[in-house]
Formats: structure tokens, sequence, C-alpha cells
């Protein structure tokens, strides 16, 4: 599987090594992954969101 | 169903029947020989639209011969509509014999209260939940499913369950066709291929025209390379692939260098057009993945070469021949009419009203395609009523419909869109579609025998839209909704800068408004009970007083509490308040989808201009029939009652009508 470093500004990094023990995460990195996951599956979500939208234009009802 | 499975099915009918016939209590006039219904038929010709003040008009001025005839040998009534008055909702009425409590659709839009956007109300397509990734693709290991929305046992379901047969022709609310042995045909509600209610395609080099996404189409850009345009036709969506791109279709259009006329070139076939002529359906295949594709059909139109290219392509319909999705019962039903009549329309509103609306097609190129509609609705009834020996035929026909949303504005001076130039050219159109309906009739009234009930009905009225009324604007200008960033009230959809713990009410669909209710939408704040029930009557009673101050009259007629006026089971679904229009009023274009336009009225400056949105008091349909008619003022779900008491079977619980004979 690949790897891949990402830049962190050094006072985010710090609040994320906070609250990722804070919030029980065995790591930093499990606790930003797991953040990123969930953005996400909410931008996956308002892709079938925008499929639906499109889909309504076609009724003559709307614009 | 075979031929054979039919003679069965009809010699079945035939000894129940009878059998009902028995001591019922039928009409004198429906009963045969001997005192048996064998021969009873049961004719029901939908003119979607049709409304009594215009059809009494022109019955008047005598240009309505056919009517005339039925009405003076039998009866007319107007026919309640529904609340609201939409046909999805109207027809589901009639289908069940009961009213949005009961069958579940409140409007063409339902809502998602855990995210608060708008969802299809007519059907629900599933995609296959197991897949197998491989790469870039994504193999389905078990099948999507569509399904309809609908609740409740439909009349021709009931007339199957008593060995009555019956042909149901592009009822609307009826995709995917719910499940029976009859010949049904799934009618508006129909999705294009692509899974809409229509988008079509539009090639241009004309700079004048601006590019991107319409409201149901899309404008390309092209370009002439020795006499050469290359370009794609887009598909559906192809869930194959994890990216889920649409599926594409490389086509190129090769342009006379001296003459007004070109040839397409589609993979797999090519053909010429003039210039301002229609190709016929053309079948288009998109391929999925190697062992996969999907086809359609669909329509060319070269509407210009010379100064500017301009091709359009209408949206791809459901290929009959080779269905990709569920339209008709038996599946093999849609092929036999393929098999006689060649590739037809298959999307359940086949005119192309956004393209007119576009000026993608002008009034003559609408109304072509539209003839095109209407000429195929003849020839396909002349097929069914010649083969119609017993039990029920229904019969669609949606121009009446859609020609009068269309042409309103050319005969209404005192529309916004009016323009005395098309006025003088078009005025007419609507007048004519009448005289269609009129002579569609009598066909049916040349050859239809004295034992087959006649039915004609249309399912609403209609009304002019001139003014558009900003529902969510209303209410965020009243304090019942809120918003992020107030400066921002004109930007976005979808509710994007709403406030939501702080919002009470909000607007989605064409005439529903909703309660943002603790415990039922997701952010929501007004208590169930007793709050809940305050603040719908005092948004009620507020909406009902509303007046436009530019002409002094009242947008609401009635605002309906749907507790009120709605029974069944599904009440909990419903709009809170349902918004009964006054005449010439209807919800905006943009207040539908979560948008709050700046004004809370303004001008509708669309070609779409006749609507029916309206109190159900002012937008009546119409109902002619050959018998007298008892029920002075009868019902759309009367109708439901009245078909199931020709045939002596009782109405089931559910249904809330009563016969009218």
């Amino acid at each position: 599987m690949g790897q891949a470093k990402v830049k962190l500004d050094k006072e985010l990094l710090e609040k994320v090594k906070k609250f990722a023990q804070l919030a029980g995460y065995s790591s930093p990195q499990e606790f930003i992954t797991h953040c990123l996951e969930k953005e996400i599956a909410k931008l996956e979500e308002s892709d079938s969101e925008e499929e639906v939208k499109k889909k309504l234009k076609g009724l003559g009802y709307i614009s | 169903m075979s031929s054979m499975d039919r003679r069965q099915f009809l010699k079945g009918g035939l000894a129940a029947a009878s059998l009902l016939a028995a001591g019922s209590s039928l009409p004198s006039f429906l009963r045969g020989s001997g005192g048996r219904a064998t021969r009873t038929k049961v004719l029901v010709l939908g003119f979607d639209g049709l409304d009594p003040r215009l059809l009494n008009r022109w019955l008047r001025e005598g240009k309505m011969p056919a009517f005339a005839r039925l009405i003076s040998a039998g009866d007319f009534r107007p026919l309640q509509t529904s609340i609201p008055p939409q046909s999805p909702v109207a027809w589901s009425n009639f289908n069940t014999g009961t009213d949005p409590g009961g069958h579940g659709i409140f409007d063409f839009m339902h809502r998602d209260p855990q995210t608060y956007i708008p969802t299809f109300s007519g059907s629900l397509s599933t995609e296959s939940k197991k897949a197998l990734k491989i790469g870039n693709l994504v193999l389905p290991l078990s099948g999507g499913e569509v399904k309809n929305l609908m609740q409740g046992r439909t009349f021709w379901q009931i007339l199957e369950e008593n060995e009555i047969p019956a042909t149901i022709f592009k009822i609307p609310s009826n995709y995917p066709p719910v499940p029976t042995k009859q010949r049904t045909i799934s009618g508006m509600g129909t999705p294009d291929l692509k899974g809409s209610y229509g988008i079509s395609c539009f090639y241009t080099t004309d700079p004048g025209i601006p590019k991107g996404e319409l409201s149901g189409g899309r404008v390309y850009e092209v370009f002439i390379i020795g006499n050469r345009v290359e370009a794609k036709l887009p598909g559906p969506i192809n869930t194959f692939k994890k990216d889920r791109p649409e599926a594409l279709i490389d086509f190129q259009v090769l342009i006379d260098p001296s003459q007004a006329v070109a040839k397409v070139v589609l993979p797999d076939q090519e053909f010429i057009l003039k210039e301002k002529e229609w190709s016929g359906w053309k079948r288009v295949h998109f391929g999925l993945i190697p062992t996969q594709s999907v086809s359609g059909i669909c329509l060319f139109y070269l509407k210009e070469i010379r100064p500017h290219f301009k091709l359009y392509v209408s949206p791809i319909n459901i290929d009959p021949g080779h269905p990709a999705l569920p339209i008709s019962t038996p599946e093999s039903y849609a092929q036999e009419l393929e098999r006689v009549f060649g590739s037809y329309f298959t999307k359940g509103l086949p005119a192309d009203t956004s393209a007119l609306d576009n000026n993608v097609l002008d009034e003559g190129e609408f109304l072509e395609q539209d003839e095109m509609i209407l000429r195929e609705s003849e020839r396909m009834f002349d097929y069914e009523f010649e083969r119609f020996d017993s039990g029920l035929l229904f019969y669609y026909v949606s121009s009446t419909d859609q020609r009068q949303h269309m042409f309103w504005r050319l005969m209404d001076e005192k529309h916004p869109e009016y323009d005395p130039q098309l006025a003088s050219r078009y005025g007419r159109t609507i007048e004519n579609i009448y005289g269609e309906a009129d002579r569609f009739l009598d066909r049916v009234l040349q050859k239809i025998d004295k034992d087959t009930v006649l039915l004609v009905m249309s399912d609403h009225g209609f009304n002019p839209f001139r003014r558009a009324f900003n529902l969510n604007t209303w209410l965020f200008e009243n304090g019942y909704h809120r918003l992020r960033n107030p400066w921002k009230q004109e930007e976005g959809s979808f509710f994007e800068n709403t406030d939501w713990p702080r919002s009470r009410a909000y607007g989605i669909g064409l005439n529903g408004l909703y309660i943002n209710q603790r415990g039922r939408e997701r952010d929501g704040i007004v208590n169930a009970g007793a709050d809940s029930e305050n603040l719908i009557r005092e948004i009620a009673a507020k909406l009902e007083q509303l007046v436009d101050p530019k002409t002094g009259e009242r947008a609401i007629l009635r605002a309906f509490v749907a507790k009120d006026v709605y029974h069944g089971p599904h009440l909990e679904h419903a709009p809170d308040i349902i918004c009964g229009f006054n005449m010439g009023y209807r919800i905006s274009w943009d207040s539908p989808l979560g948008k709050f336009p700046k004004n809370v009225f303004e001008d509708n400056r669309e070609k779409w201009s006749g609507d029916h949105m309206g109190a159900p008091e002012i937008i009546p349909g119409i109902l002619a029939a050959n018998r007298r008619v008892r029920a002075e003022s009868p019902a759309l779900y009367d109708l439901t009652a009245t078909i199931l008491d020709i045939f002596g079977i009782a109405k089931n619980k559910e249904m809330i009508g009563e016969t009218i004979f």
C-alpha cells in the first residue's frame, strides 16, 4: 500500500496530537485518517445529491 | 401476456362477470341479454389538463362537435381534482380511488427530512448494493432496483383479481408499472435513459448562445473543421466505473460544402439530414464495459447549417425494443408495440418543453415534435381500440396538457410574455389541440358499440401563470425561516444558506410547506403536537390573507392543512400545508428547490405560461360520459369506484369514492 507524507502547520500538528490522545485514538495518524474519511464520505454523499438535482432539472415546472 | 394467455384470461373474466351480474345492482344499460354482463366494456379516455371552461367556450362556438354529440346523448360535469392539482397526485387519486393520504403521492417532489433535499415522489431507483471493484471497474454482483412509490391497489389490479382484463396505456404515476398480468405501459414519471425527467443536447457554433447546463438540457460548443463537426452524445452514468463517468458516444456531422444538407455519422450507422429536418428515431448504443451496453432512442433535428451550425438531439428515451428499465407489463408488451410501430416515445412526458423554454426549439419546431407525439398516440390508440373486445381500456393523451403549459401566453393578453406577433401565428394553438381532442373523440364515437361505457376525463383544468410566488422568500421575510448569511440571500440553492436550528418552516415542491419539526426533521426545532399545530394554523391564515401588491389580488386562495383534507395511512409524509393558488398565480421557478430570490412576487417571464397549481375549486377537470351521471359533483376517486361498480366489483375499504351513475 502506498504511503504519502502531508505537511501540517506545527500549531495544528500539536492540536492533532493533543486531541488524538484525548479522544482515545491510538496515534495522530489514525485520528487524521478518521477525520479525512468522514469528510470524504460527506463529499461522496453530496455527489449523489448532485445527481438528484440534475435529474430534477428536466421537470418543466422548476428552473 | 401471450395471445393464448389472454384468451384464457378473457374466458375467466367472462365467467366471473356473469356470476357477479346475477342479482347484482348493475343498472339495466350495463346488462347484456339474459342478465349477463358479458358484453360490458369500459373505455376511459384521459386527456391531461382538459379544462371545462375552455371546453365549454369552444362547445358554445360549435367547435367541438364530437363532445357535443357525446354530451347530448350522455352527460357532462366538471370533475373535482386533487389537492394539489398536480398530475402525479391527481392520477394517483384516480388509479387507487384514494387521496394522497391513501396513495402517498403529495407532489412531483417530496423531501428527505434528514437532508432537506427534494426527492422524486414517484419512483425510487437503488443501485446494486453488492459490487466487486476491479481497478477502475465496479461490477455489480446483484441487480439494482426501481420501485413505484405510489401506495395502494390500482383499479386494474383489482380488475385482475376479479378476472376482468384491462389495457392501461400510459396512465401517469405508473412507473415502473405496478405488478400485474394486465397489459400496461408506463407514462408520466418514466425517465429518459439518463434517469432524469429529460435532458436534451444542443450542439452549436453560434457564439451568441450561452454554453453549458440548462434546465432540462445542455448546450455544447462545437467547431467546424474542414466541413466536419466532432461531438459526443452523453448517455447514462456508467456505474460500472469507479469514478462514475457519463457513457459517451462519439459522432461526427459532415456538412455539404454547398447545400443545406449534412450527414450524421454514428458508430454503427449514418444518415443524411436536410436543414430543418427531423431524423426519425435513431437507436444508439452506449458501451459500459466490454460485455455490457445499453441502448436508447433519440431524434436528431438539424436546425441550422449556416451561418451557424445548430443540431438538436432529443432526450434519449428508453429503447422499447430493448428496455433498460421496466416500462411495461408484461415485459413483452413494450416490445410487441415496437414490433408493430417501430421505436416510439417512452419518456413519461415526451414533448421537450424545456427545449422551447430555453429557445433551443422555437414554437413551430416544438409543435412539429408534439405533432409526432400526437400522431403516434392516435396510431397506437387505433391498434388498441381495434382489439378491445372485453374489460377495460384506458388511454392517455399528453399533448393537451403540454401545449396549454407552453402556449397560454399567446392567447392571454395579460400575460407578461404575451407577444402579439407570435400570437398572430400561434394564438390558436390551444384551441387547436382542443380540436384535436375532439377529432380523437370522434374516431371513438364512430366505432364504439352501445354496450361500451365511455368516460372522457381530465385530471385537472388550466389557469394562466402570470405571477410567481417565492414561498421561501416569504417565509424568510416573515421570520419563519433564517439564513446564516442574510446578505447572501439570493445565492445558492437547496437551502445551502439556511440556519436550520433557527428555522421553523420551509417550502419544497410545487405546493408544499413543511414545519421544521423536532424528531422528524434532522435539525427540527418545533415540537410536534400543539406547538406545531399552532404554527401551521398561523402560517396558513397568513398565507390566505397575502395580497400581491402589484395586482391587489390574493395569491393563495386556500392554504390546506394536510390533516384536514387527507385520509389514510400516509398522512405523516404529507407537507403540513398545501398552497392552493389563486387564478394567475403559481409557486415561482426557484422556490421549490430551496432558493430565496429577492422579491416575494415576480412576473413569470417564461414560455411555460399556463399551469394548474390552483385551489382545486378553480381548476376542476372534465368528465363526459355516454350515460347519465347522477353525481352532482363527482371527483377523480369517484371514477375508480364507478369502474369497479360497472363490473360488479365492490370497492375496497381504502377507497373513498362513490359511483357516479
